[in-house]
């Protein structure tokens, strides 16, 4: 069954369509992933479903309700946890009181919180860097963080937005494997990124490609490196005699 | 016919009233609008503007429609060794430690003024003051009113055309737009901040120059018109330079309106009222779109 | 929060109410009287200003409320407590008004907005003169008949006691979290489910509920109250300098605020009579430039970052192999 179904959504912003027309569904338990360059559309997306903008046109469904007009706090309720592009820590905060954050989602009690956000930050391997504030995390930590805060909130869904951006390669692999194993945890993840990076795209088990707020191409990751209009308007005449 | 002829009176003064707001209000449009300073001093500057006509009044008997020339010079320079002493360290720190900043300067103006000239009203007397420009049998236009209108008009033009069309205006309103390109494009941020500082604050020195022949002084004198100043930025439109003239305007004239049906005292929570409705409704301001 | 500041807090109460014991003085009474009232004051201000990160300049509306309600609900013949009562849900329901439209408004609009509340109910004030007693001003009833100076200083030490309560407990909740999370970053806190709008409404209730106490007990003190005094920005000021200098978001910073701030200005007044708002403004001016984070802020800075070079360094796990 779908979790997640966007059907012929559209935003627009002024004169400019950010999103135009995009239909697609996530079910239960995958990991997929969203590609497109900056400007493609991806945190108009992610904003959209989790309720920060509203669509002007079409719909959005989250397990079978329509949530098209949900405010952010409500959508994070129903089950939609999300991380943002440029990573905003409290910055005050230690690791674990911004964890705990996520986690009181379920809980009043400050020492069950903690407890749920040390599982979470152990799984994301933070639990050395529970006690530091926020502020002084290096990049790559910082993303764990974003994903860990939402985490927390034990979403039904995570939304990644430029999950691996600025990271290097295999900061990029070691997250992505992380990912990997979200649907242990009964959690589906739909995760942006802004180019088609190989070693992470074996991640997903689904990818959906996005130029210009149009939804290009969708399907298998192999399916898609190997679907003429994408490599066309996108990953370029160079990829095709690389193969995969 | 008597009601008609009061309203258009009340009217009339407004729009005197309200050039002197306007160049008040243009000044901050320039320092909170434009350079997003937020200026709890703007009012005590003012006031220190009004001092210091006074003051060139009474010791050289420089009349204030001259005096208020060298109100500006010495707010000018105020304001640019304030900013530079004391706000520069603080940029890039939360708006709420500006505020606290300028009110405290604010404080230290108006008990210093009060130290050194006391806390009375003083008033000057120039021949001009009872004279009156009357157009036909019912309306009257008070001269001093009428030279200050006619010196706030030109003054708040230049000030327009400063900020729009000079190079130091450019590149205030282009730090204003992105203070981290702004000096790759070349423009020396921290001085052309102080002088638009400093510009500001002149304006505002200006305004209390010729409030000075139709006002009362005393050291808070100021403190009303640094509230006023806000509610003209808001109201014009944040940055825009314009829309805090006509938005000085037209709180003068809805002032002496609501001083002519309500009664004077009520003028200031009228203010206050129609800056709270825009915020919430509106808050781009009523004059033109937002712009910077 | 530590047990230490705790301890500390409990021990600064425990002083309060032994303080009778020792002074005599009625001047004393009433400097003493100040640095609590402050100090109540400042927590009050701190819970939306500090821990939400709010920065109001309007709770002059509630501390007016506070002592008007008081002063024209007893008029009207309603025993002064009650009246007192009415007071504070009167400041509440302009807590609910500011709030809704202000918590809108980000930054300077805030504040802003926040000092224009303020301000509309000073000149309203100023002008109902048929409620107020308008520039004249309004007699307070004394809340204590016997030894009322002695008393309403016990009361607020009381009103600190239930502001520091109040505060240690929202500094270790959930709420409290929440309000911290709103400051850092509203939208990281939508994020995360958390609905911002009535958090801070929340918390200005409860602000703004100690605060008109604490006007009601300030009007009783002086017995009479005018607008330009009970409804003036210097009030709203004032709170937020108190908790500011002695570290706003933090437990103990407005009672350390406090503390400095009171006796400070009380001595200069003594000493240079006319020129204290001078040095008050200089002080203000200081604190910005030099203890931005207040005085608990720095210390607690300090510690934690003697305490980040004791722990082992941290290193970032490497890439997993599952």
């Amino acid at each position: 069954m779908a979790l997640l179904e966007l059907n012929r959504v559209s935003k627009r912003f002024g004169g400019l369509l950010a999103v135009n027309q995009v239909s697609f569904s996530i079910n239960e338990g995958v990991v997929a992933f969203i590609v497109g360059p900056n400007g493609a559309g991806k945190t108009t997306l992610f904003n959209l479903i989790a309720g920060v903008f509203h669509p002007d046109e079409g719909n959005i469904h989250f397990a079978s309700k329509e949530i098209s007009q949900l405010s952010p706090d409500r959508a994070v309720h129903l089950g939609i946890g999300r991380t943002f592009q440029i990573v905003r820590p409290l910055r005050n905060l230690s690791v674990l009181e911004n964890t705990m954050l996520g986690a009181f989602l379920h809980t009043r009690s400050p020492a069950k919180a903690a407890e749920e956000a040390e599982k979470v930050l152990r799984f994301l391997q933070m639990g050395n860097a529970m006690h530091l504030p926020a502020r002084g995390l290096s990049l790559p930590m910082l993303k764990r963080l974003e994903i860990a805060r939402a985490l927390a909130t034990r979403p039904k869904l995570i939304l990644l937005d430029e999950v691996v951006a600025g990271l290097s390669t295999s900061e990029a692999l070691a997250l992505a494997e992380l990912l990997r194993r979200l649907p242990e945890w009964g959690i589906s993840a739909v995760a942006g990124v802004e180019h088609v990076m190989q070693v992470v795209m074996r991640m997903a088990d689904r990818v959906i490609v996005l130029d210009h707020g149009t939804m290009i191409g969708e399907g298998t990751p192999q399916e898609m490196v190997r679907k003429p209009e994408v490599i066309e308007a996108y990953l370029g005449s160079k990829y095709k005699e690389l193969g995969l | 016919m008597e009601r008609f002829f009061s309203a258009l009176q009340a009217i009339l003064n407004g729009v005197l009233t309200g050039s002197l707001y306007a160049l008040i209000g243009m000044g901050m449009a320039l320092i909170f609008g434009v350079m997003r300073i937020v200026n709890f001093a703007h009012g005590a500057f003012m006031m220190v503007g009004m001092y210091v006509t006074y003051l060139l009044f009474q010791g050289a008997g420089l009349n204030p429609y001259f005096g208020f020339i060298g109100s500006a010079m010495f707010l000018f320079l105020l304001g640019y060794l304030f900013y530079r002493g004391l706000l520069k360290p603080i940029r890039g720190r939360s708006d709420f430690m500006q505020i606290l900043l300028t009110l405290g300067f604010g404080l230290i103006l108006t008990d210093g003024i009060q130290l050194l000239f006391g806390a009375d009203y003083h008033q000057i007397n120039l021949p001009l003051l009872g004279k009156n420009l009357r157009l036909g049998s019912q309306i009257s236009l008070n001269a001093p009113w009428l030279i200050s209108f006619g010196i706030a008009l030109m003054l708040g033009a230049l000030l327009y055309f400063f900020v729009m069309h000079t190079m130091l205006g450019r590149a205030a309103r282009a730090i204003a737009q992105n203070r981290y390109a702004a000096p790759l494009m070349g423009i020396n941020v921290d001085r052309v901040q102080a002088l638009s500082f400093g510009i500001g604050v002149a304006a505002a020195g200006v305004a209390g120059g010729l409030l000075l022949p139709v006002f009362y002084l005393y050291p808070t004198v100021g403190d009303q018109f640094t509230l006023k100043a806000f509610v003209m930025v808001v109201l014009g439109g944040m940055g825009s330079i314009q829309g805090a003239a006509m938005a000085g305007l037209v709180l003068g004239v809805v002032e002496n309106l609501t001083s002519l049906y309500w009664g004077n005292e009520w003028a200031l929570a009228v203010d206050f009222v129609i800056f709270l409705s825009v915020l919430s409704l509106r808050p781009s301001g009523i004059f033109g779109s937002q712009r910077v | 929060m530590r047990r230490a500041q705790l301890l500390i807090a409990i021990l600064f109460l425990i002083l309060g109410l032994a303080a009778p014991l020792v002074v005599r003085s009625d001047y004393l009474f009433q400097v003493l009287f100040r640095v609590f009232l402050f100090a109540a004051l400042g927590l009050a201000w701190n819970l939306v200003g500090g821990y939400a990160g709010q920065l109001s300049l309007g709770h002059a509306a509630y501390f007016g409320a506070g002592a008007y309600g008081l002063a024209v609900f007893s008029k009207a013949g309603i025993h002064p407590w009650l009246a007192l009562l009415l007071g504070v849900l009167l400041a509440v329901l302009f807590a609910a008004l500011i709030g809704g439209v202000s918590f809108r408004l980000r930054g300077p609009y805030f504040t802003l907005a926040t000092i224009a509340f303020a301000e509309v109910l000073r000149v309203a004030a100023k002008n109902l003169a048929a409620v107020t007693g308008g520039d004249v001003g309004l007699q307070v009833p004394g809340l204590f008949v016997k030894s009322s100076g002695r008393s309403l200083y016990l009361a607020a030490v009381l009103l600190t006691a239930v502001a520091l309560c109040i505060t240690a407990w929202v500094s270790r909740s959930k709420f409290g979290y929440y309000l911290m999370a709103i400051r850092e970053d509203e939208d990281t806190a939508l994020s995360v489910g958390v609905n911002a709008t009535r958090c801070k409404l929340r918390a200005l209730l409860i602000s703004a509920a100690l605060t008109a106490l604490g006007g009601g007990l300030y009007g009783s003190l002086f017995l009479f109250i005018v607008p330009d005094q009970v409804l003036s920005i210097d009030i709203s000021s004032e709170m937020a300098i108190v908790a500011m200098l002695g570290g706003a978001g933090t437990f103990l910073g407005p009672l350390i605020g406090s503390v400095i701030l009171e006796s400070a200005a009380e001595l200069l007044k003594n000493i240079f009579h006319e020129a204290h708002l001078l040095i008050y403004g200089l002080l203000i001016v200081l604190v910005v430039l030099f203890l931005p984070e207040g005085i608990a802020g720095t210390l607690a800075h300090r510690l934690r970052r003697k305490s980040a070079i004791a722990a082992p360094p941290f290193k970032a796990p490497g890439p997993v192999s599952s």
